[in-house]
């Protein structure tokens, strides 16, 4: 087959969506033909625009003519002919969609099978992604309207042949790209080419790409883990009233003692040296009980703060050990350029 | 030591104990004491006063204190006794602590009375235990039996049953200062044998109270 200026076409095309836009086209007659076409008068529309096509059009006119062509003969069902009018269409122009909420299924039904007589390499997008070179691949979609072996490549100081396969329809393929010795391949600008083998016929599309090197970002450390935070090593225990009970425990075991060990034939003894030390643990009891507690450690919180800094330590070594390894990995960042000629 | 000395000696003393202290491990200070003490009979009954010194070392389980006062005693209202007498007693503890609130102990008390006979002057071994329990933040009270063994009296006899009591509170003022105050009831079943004429009582009983500061260092 040979090649045409597609996507040039399909950007008229786009500009100028069928079968309306008579005002942007330069040839008289093709303008006729659209009018023609406008004012629902189909025959008109058919004859003049085979007429455009004798003429001699550009590619995007010439596009326009066939699919006004198209449209007339699906309108006057003549479905055949309309099919043979949309391969010319789509062999100019393989990007070429119709919108099935603008023309009528007649025409819509007659372009489809249009489509799935010709074999094309259709949509075929590569987006723009990064990744660290040997986790990832580059994405590449594309469409092949006809069960076809199809081998895909990227070309650029080097070649690669990225897949080669019987496909149809709508194909997703990812390219890690990565020299044989398992190194990125080298910056610069690579073309991806789709090439699509049925028998006799060929097609092929290509896109191209910058792949760009770059540095891995390294993590940050850690100080702290998210959903986890530190609890205080202290609390303050409860207010009770066991200090007074301890100095009333102490001071009353005292006080039996002493009443109980004294000696009957030398009297009662002097209460004044029990009433000192009494009276100041009493009172001691009691400053200490009304007291605000102080705080004590919580071996509870303590446990946990040290497991937390611990775990964090160990994630933090895991980090390190991971910014290790990423500081000698290649960051490879492809961007897509314009799109080549498919032939 | 001339005034201006001790005066510079004791604002240095308060200006150490003022500053915290992480551990202390020793505290020394001294003591302001009152005592009660009766012999024999009911009609020999002493009271008074007296200042002294308490020093307390700790090494893990291991404690020990050692105090002396000095006391002066006069005859109170009710006593027959014609005239007081001074008396210098010197006690000491070892400890060690069996559980946190708990510690077994021994020690020796010894007091001389001057004049030599107008009280007994005695020494003892204690054996005993102590418990102890903090009642807040810097705040302890304690409570010790001692048994006495092997008493000496300085007018002879024998004290099959010896036992002194004690109560105690120390209290961190403020850094290394503490407050303090320890209460002994010692009761002492002497009996004596004058002139080979038959064994008759002649107990011993004291009540004291000291009251005092202690630095740590």
């Amino acid at each position: 087959m040979r090649a045409r200026p597609g996507v040039l076409v399909s950007l008229l095309f786009a500009l100028a969506p069928a079968p309306g836009g008579a005002q942007a086209l330069q040839n008289a007659t093709l303008r006729r033909a659209q009018q023609a076409y406008e004012n629902l008068e189909y025959r008109q529309a058919l004859s003049l625009g085979r007429s455009a096509l004798r003429e001699r059009l550009a590619g995007g006119e010439r596009a326009r003519a066939y699919e006004l062509v198209g449209f007339s003969y699906a309108a006057l069902d003549s479905i055949l002919k309309s099919v043979d009018a949309f391969k010319q269409v789509v062999l100019i122009d393989p990007e070429r969609q119709l919108d099935p909420n603008r023309v009528s299924p007649k025409a819509y039904s007659a372009f489809d099978v249009a489509l799935r007589q010709v074999l094309l390499v259709r949509q075929l997008r590569i987006d723009s992604t990064g990744f660290v070179a040997g986790q990832g691949a580059v994405p590449i979609r594309f469409m092949v309207t006809q069960p076809a072996r199809v081998v895909t490549r990227a070309i650029g100081q080097r070649n690669f042949l990225v897949d080669s396969s019987a496909w149809n329809g709508q194909v997703n393929l990812g390219w890690s790209p990565r020299l044989p010795n398992g190194d990125p391949v080298p910056a610069g600008t690579y073309t991806i080419v789709v090439e699509a083998r049925l028998g006799q016929n060929t097609f092929s599309a290509s896109q191209q790409i910058r792949v760009l090197h770059g540095t891995v970002d390294t993590l940050p450390h850690l100080t702290s883990l998210p959903g986890y935070q530190y609890l205080p090593e202290t609390e303050i225990p409860p207010q009770t009233w066991r200090p007074l009970g301890l100095a009333f425990l102490y001071t009353g075991g005292a006080a039996i003692g002493t009443l109980g060990l004294e000696s009957g034939s030398l009297g009662a003894s002097s209460q004044r040296e029990l009433a000192v030390a009494g009276a100041a643990a009493l009172v001691t009891g009691l400053v200490m009980t009304l007291r605000k507690p102080a705080p004590r450690p919580a071996e509870g919180n303590i446990l946990y703060n040290r497991l937390l800094t611990e775990q964090i330590a160990r994630r933090n070594a895991d980090i390190a050990k991971e910014n290790v390894t990423r500081r000698q990995q290649v960051q490879l960042t492809v961007v897509p350029l314009k799109s080549g000629a498919p032939r | 030591m001339t005034g201006r000395a001790v005066v510079l000696a004791c604002l240095g003393l308060v200006g150490i104990a003022w500053r915290p202290a992480a551990t202390q491990r020793f505290t020394i200070g001294p003591q302001a004491v009152l005592v009660d003490y009766r012999e024999v009979s009911s009609g020999l009954r002493y009271s008074g006063a007296g200042f002294g010194g308490l020093a307390t070392a700790r090494y893990r389980k291991f404690s020990a204190a050692a105090a002396v006062v000095r006391l002066t005693l006069d005859p109170t209202s009710q006593s027959t006794a014609g005239a007081g007498f001074t008396a210098t007693q010197v006690d000491a503890w070892v400890a060690y602590d069996v559980a946190s609130y708990a510690s077994l102990e021994v020690g020796l008390i010894r007091r001389t009375a001057d004049p030599e006979f107008d009280a007994q002057s005695m020494g003892a071994v204690r054996i005993g235990a102590r418990s102890a329990y903090d009642l807040g933040l810097g705040a302890t009270v304690s409570f010790r039996a001692n048994y006495l063994a092997a008493p000496q009296f300085s007018g002879g006899g024998r004290a099959a049953f010896s036992l002194e009591l004690g109560l105690g509170l120390d209290v961190r003022l403020a850094g290394r200062l503490h407050g303090v105050i320890d209460y002994a009831f010692e009761r002492v079943n002497r009996k004596t044998d004058p002139g080979g004429t038959g064994e008759i009582s002649a107990p011993i009983q004291q009540t004291l109270a000291r009251v005092g500061l202690g630095i740590g260092f």
